[in-house]
This record gives C-alpha cells, sequence and structure tokens, in this order.
C-alpha cells in the first residue's frame, strides 16, 4: 500500500481542487448538529477535530431517506411511466469516521443478494470515500469489539491519519483514492508515519473484542429466551436506533400522488415499528417490543453471519447514543456473551 | 437524614411489599455518568436500581399506557417528575388512565440537565395532593424565560422568515416518529401518520411529507402538551419541537380561558369537550 504525507494546512486547497471535480460531502456545522451535508463551499467542512463522529451515517449519500423509483403520468395518449435518473453525481465523500465506511462493503452484500439494487451500485460507484482515523471516541463507541478499529481500513478510498496537528498519514487504498492524490500531486510528500500511535488513547479507551462466534451461537440457540423482555420493556419502539445504523438496510415502498401524476418511492424503515411486520388480517407476527428488540440483534448477529458471513454492525455506537432511552446494544452483547 | 435517593427507594420498597403495585418504573444509571435509563422494579430488593439526579430526563408516563407492559403488570407506579405528574392528569382526563391503577412517587429536579441541581421527593403521595402541588408551586416556574424568549423570537419574525425557518428545521426530519414514541400523549394506538387506507399523511422524508407530519403532530397537542421536550430531546436532528408545541399552548391559554393542560383532572378540555354555548362563529 502506498502512504503520503499531506500538510493539514494544504487540506483547503487539495477540497478546493476537488470541488472542481467532484460534490463535495462532508460533516458541516447547522444549529450545533454536525452532519453530513452537501458542500457549497471547502470552508463550511467542519474541521475532524470537532466531533468524535457525525448524529447521522453516510447512509444517506448511498440510501437516502426517500427517493423515488417509478414516476407515472397521465398524457392524451395513456400512462407513461419512467424512471427517475438515478441520483448519483460523481461525489468526494470527506471526513467520514473508519466505523461508517465499513459500512459499505457490509452493505454491499445485501444490496447485490438476490437483486443487485442499481439505485445503491450507482452511488458506490459514484462515490469515492475519504475517511479520518479517530484519535478520540466516548462511552457509546465499541468498534473495537466488533471487528473495527479507529483506523481500519475497510470501505475507504484514502484514508487519513492525523500523527499531529500539522500533517496527517496517507494510506492510498484504491484506484479512486489516487484518483484524489492525483488532483493535487504536489500537495502529497512522500513518506510514511506510525499508524497506530495516534489513535493510542482511542484505543485505550474502546472495549476489548468480543467474543463473536458465542453471541451468534447464543443468539442461535436461544430464540425464546426470556431475556429479550427485559432488555426491552424500556425500548420506546422510536426506531432512531435503525435510522441512525450505518448497516440497517429496511425500506418500505410507498406510492404518492394523484390519478394524473405520482410515484412510487422507497423511504426507510425499520424492524422496531409495530406495524413493520403487520399483516392486512390484523396478524402481526411480532407482537412485542421483545419480538422486535430480538429482531434487530438476531438480525445483526445471526441471521447476516449465517446469509453473508458478516455482522452487521460496525460499532459506531449511534443506536446507544441517540437512544432515549439510553439502550445499550454492547453491554447486551457482552452479557450475551457472558451466558451459558 | 435520608437523601432523596434513599427516601424514593424506600417508597418504592414500601409500595412493593405492601403489594400495592406489581411493578415501580424508575431511572436507574445508564452507560455514562450523565445518562439515566428506565428501570423496571418488580422486587423490593431490587430498589437500590433507582437513582435520582438531574439527568432523569425520560416521561415515565408515557409507559403507563404500553399494552404490553400493563397485560403483565395490572398496577404500576412510576416515579413522576412534575411534566410526569401533569401527563397522567391528561391520560386520566382523556380516560386513557383508570387512576385506582396506578401510583405517583412524585419528585422534582429543579434544572433538569444541570449537574448541580437539587431533586427531592415530594411529600404528596396521592394524586389529588400532588396536582395541589403542580398548582401551587409546579405552575409558575413551568415555562421558562428562555423557552418564552425562543416562542416570541419567532413569533416576531415575518412570515416568510418564520416559513423559511421551519422549512430549514424540517427539512432534517427523517421521519422515524421518534417524538411520537417519546411523547406521554401520543397513545393513539393508530397513528394518523400508520394508516394507509386512506392515506392522510405522506410517509417520505420530503419537504411535503415533513410538514404534514411535524404540523400534525403540533396540531394534535394542542392543549394537551404538557411541556416535558422529550420529543425534542428524543429527535435526533435536532428539530426544535417544542418551540411550535409552547407556541400553540399560548394560543390555546389566550383563547380558551386561560387553559394549561394537566393541572387539574376534572377541567375540561379544550377540543374534547362541548358546551352549547361555545363561539361557533368560525365555522361555517
Amino acid at each position: 500500500m502506498t502512504t503520503r504525507l499531506l500538510q493539514t494546512a494544504d487540506l483547503p486547497h487539495l477540497l478546493a481542487a476537488a470541488a472542481e471535480a467532484y460534490r463535495l460531502v462532508a460533516p458541516t456545522r447547522e444549529d450545533d448538529l454536525i452532519d453530513f451535508r452537501v458542500l457549497h463551499t471547502p470552508d463550511a467542512i467542519a474541521p475532524h477535530t470537532d466531533y468524535i463522529n457525525t448524529r447521522l451515517s453516510i447512509k444517506p449519500f448511498f440510501f437516502p431517506p426517500t427517493e423515488p423509483l417509478i414516476a407515472y403520468q397521465r398524457t392524451p395518449d395513456g400512462i407513461e411511466v419512467h424512471d427517475p435518473p438515478a441520483d448519483a453525481p460523481a461525489t468526494l465523500l470527506f471526513g467520514c469516521r473508519p466505523c461508517d465506511a465499513a459500512s459499505l462493503p457490509i452493505m454491499d452484500a445485501l444490496y447485490d443478494w438476490d437483486t443487485h439494487d442499481h439505485l445503491w451500485f450507482a452511488r458506490r460507484a459514484a462515490t469515492t470515500v475519504v475517511a479520518i482515523s479517530c484519535t478520540t471516541c466516548d462511552a457509546s463507541c465499541f468498534c473495537t469489539a466488533v471487528g473495527g478499529a479507529p483506523n481500519a481500513t475497510a470501505g475507504s478510498d484514502l484514508l487519513l491519519t492525523p500523527l499531529d496537528p500539522d500533517r496527517f498519514l496517507v494510506e492510498i487504498l484504491t484506484p479512486k483514492g489516487q484518483a484524489v492524490v492525483d488532483l493535487a500531486p504536489d500537495r502529497f510528500a512522500s513518506g510514511t508515519g506510525d499508524r497506530d500511535a495516534p489513535c493510542r488513547a482511542a484505543l485505550d479507551a474502546l472495549p476489548p473484542p468480543l467474543d463473536l462466534d458465542a453471541i451468534t451461537t447464543w443468539l442461535t440457540d436461544h430464540f425464546d429466551d426470556p431475556h429479550y423482555a427485559t432488555w426491552s420493556h424500556k425500548c420506546l419502539a422510536c426506531g432512531i436506533c435503525t435510522f441512525a445504523c450505518p448497516t440497517c438496510h429496511c425500506f418500505d415502498i410507498v406510492d404518492e400522488g394523484s390519478y394524473r401524476r405520482g410515484q412510487r418511492r422507497r423511504n426507510w424503515d425499520g424492524c422496531q415499528f409495530p406495524h413493520f411486520t403487520l399483516h392486512a388480517s390484523g396478524h402481526n407476527p411480532r407482537p412485542d417490543q421483545a419480538a422486535r428488540w430480538r429482531q434487530r440483534v438476531e438480525h445483526k448477529f445471526r441471521y447476516y453471519v449465517e446469509k453473508f458471513g458478516l455482522r452487521s454492525c460496525v460499532g459506531c455506537g449511534r443506536c446507544i447514543r441517540s437512544c432515549p432511552v439510553n439502550m445499550d446494544i454492547h453491554a447486551q452483547l457482552a452479557e450475551i456473551a457472558a451466558l451459558p | 437524614m435520608s437523601s432523596p435517593e434513599q427516601e424514593l427507594r424506600a417508597r418504592a420498597q414500601a409500595l412493593l411489599e405492601s403489594g400495592q403495585v406489581d411493578l415501580v418504573i424508575g431511572h436507574g444509571q445508564g452507560n455514562q455518568p450523565e445518562k439515566t435509563t428506565p428501570v423496571f422494579i418488580t422486587q423490593p430488593g431490587e430498589v437500590e436500581q433507582l437513582v435520582l439526579n438531574p439527568f432523569c430526563h425520560n416521561n415515565l408516563a408515557a409507559w403507563l399506557t404500553r399494552k404490553d407492559i400493563r397485560r403483565r403488570f395490572p398496577r404500576v407506579a412510576i416515579v413522576a417528575k412534575e411534566p410526569d405528574i401533569r401527563a397522567v392528569v391528561v391520560l386520566i382526563q382523556e380516560s386513557q388512565l383508570q387512576a385506582d391503577t396506578i401510583r405517583l412517587i412524585g419528585v422534582r429536579i429543579d434544572t433538569p440537565g444541570d449537574p448541580d441541581s437539587p431533586c427531592a421527593v415530594l411529600p404528596q403521595a396521592t394524586l389529588e395532593e400532588l396536582q395541589q402541588h403542580l398548582r401551587d408551586d409546579f405552575q409558575p416556574r413551568d415555562l421558562t424565560p428562555d423557552q418564552l424568549a425562543q416562542v416570541e423570537a419567532l413569533e416576531k419574525l415575518p412570515p416568510a422568515e418564520r416559513w423559511a425557518f421551519w422549512r430549514r428545521q424540517f427539512d432534517r426530519c427523517i421521519r422515524c416518529h421518534a417524538c411520537r414514541q417519546a411523547c406521554p400523549m401520543c397513545c393513539c394506538d393508530r397513528c394518523i401518520a400508520d394508516m394507509n387506507q386512506p392515506q392522510w399523511l405522506d410517509t417520505s422524508a420530503h419537504p411535503l411529507g415533513n410538514f404534514a407530519w411535524n404540523i400534525t403532530r403540533a396540531f394534535h397537542l394542542a392543549g394537551r402538551c404538557i411541556n416535558c421536550g422529550e420529543c425534542e430531546r428524543a429527535c435526533p436532528v435536532d428539530i426544535p419541537l417544542m418551540t411550535l408545541n409552547r407556541f400553540l399552548a399560548r394560543q390555546v391559554r389566550d383563547h380558551f380561558d386561560g387553559y394549561l393542560a394537566g393541572y387539574d383532572t376534572d377541567d375540561y378540555q379544550p377540543f374534547a369537550s362541548y358546551k352549547p354555548d361555545d363561539n361557533e362563529s368560525f365555522i361555517l
């Protein structure tokens, strides 16, 4: 793998050059909320030292909360139906954390399963991901517990690790990453550095790896375990965990419009909502929050493993951080790992 | 002298030991010092889990209408902050709760979220006494000057700027409906947002859908919102929902004889009651 060194002071120049070639998406601040937004000027970017992680993940830029699938219109000659063009401009997604980048290959497996989801893959192909390693973490982060790391490279095209306040170590991981370096080659000096030392404080504070195989086995053998009811009494079924999660991918398909014109749209949906599994007959196979919470844990740590050999959790901690009742999936997994 | 937290635990223990309730819902320690999480206590020996501190945010009245919990635990006590007591009052007014199946352990948190805020267990034990306490002691300090200033600042803006403000706020909405789930007043079996025959509201997180949802929810809370702020705290994208709710609460106060929700179970509810001499001049 090739490495380079980039002066922090050169970052605005690189982003200005990138803005010519790409749509820039990066964390910005709006009303004290740091989240990924389309940048109209590179200066609006929030410095990586201002956030441990963004409130929402990078998911909306690959799988938007709402998007049209089909549009129809009644004309004097009949009904016209067309596919709205995939909204997938060449994009540089700058400043995500390695956990978010790691979610992308996990989601690829799902979206390339029985149907090749052309909208997902159009955006994947058009997007270059530049991640920044974490030098700090908070009480909700648990990437190391599920196989990640504050400087993991999965899913990134470039990984920047801040060696000190003045310099980044740049790891060029893919041809797409190389193309970003080629935008302003003079700004990148040859050289390398210690990629782990800057992440030491985060690594020391993050939890130890969980025995994920033991957890998958317990989940397989304890489908009707009473723990699920105990854990889920407090759950409000608000579904923030699923919407904030970079690897939750469930959607609903709705028709909106009138006799004359309208759209069929794909909208985010989530397994924590009672009506997610409500049948037209009135029967609900997941009748209570215990069954719904079990679904979330089982899907991430058993079904996904059985289907794709992957776990659909990157340990970003958003489901814990944003939960209005402080539900803690990491603590539950640790509890499961210790159960017989 | 015992600490408020010890007093709280003793009250919960007494309710469980005497068999007056099957379950006490309170606040327990969360995953970090400034977080709490709801705890469900069925045994007197478990009351040590209860904490009382300025980070006890959840409005536990929201769990009193949960059918899966009430089926298992018919008689429930909650640790009720002053806004939580107001929520219980409205739920009783609306016949969503039977007063004789619940007990309240009233608590007071002077400035929620401030680590130095005093906390206390209220001496009043019955719902009647707690309502009297709300009217005498809590009502004057319910709406803080900051909260009022926010509403008034927005009211003063020209309509186009107010529209632009809410357009920007609602643009962030991802339609998780966490505002509804955290709200003790949102207890409909089927919310209008979940109905699809007919589809009253677009479920898409586009400007039309987001305006329709957030404005409809605010309307449905007019004269019912008890200012606990849980919707705004739950919102994952920081939409200032309470500004909207407080604005409507003031409209109701100004147009319906000074009505304030959640202070008296015997009060009439402006939008759920009818009087022959109601002013109907605006109905065509």
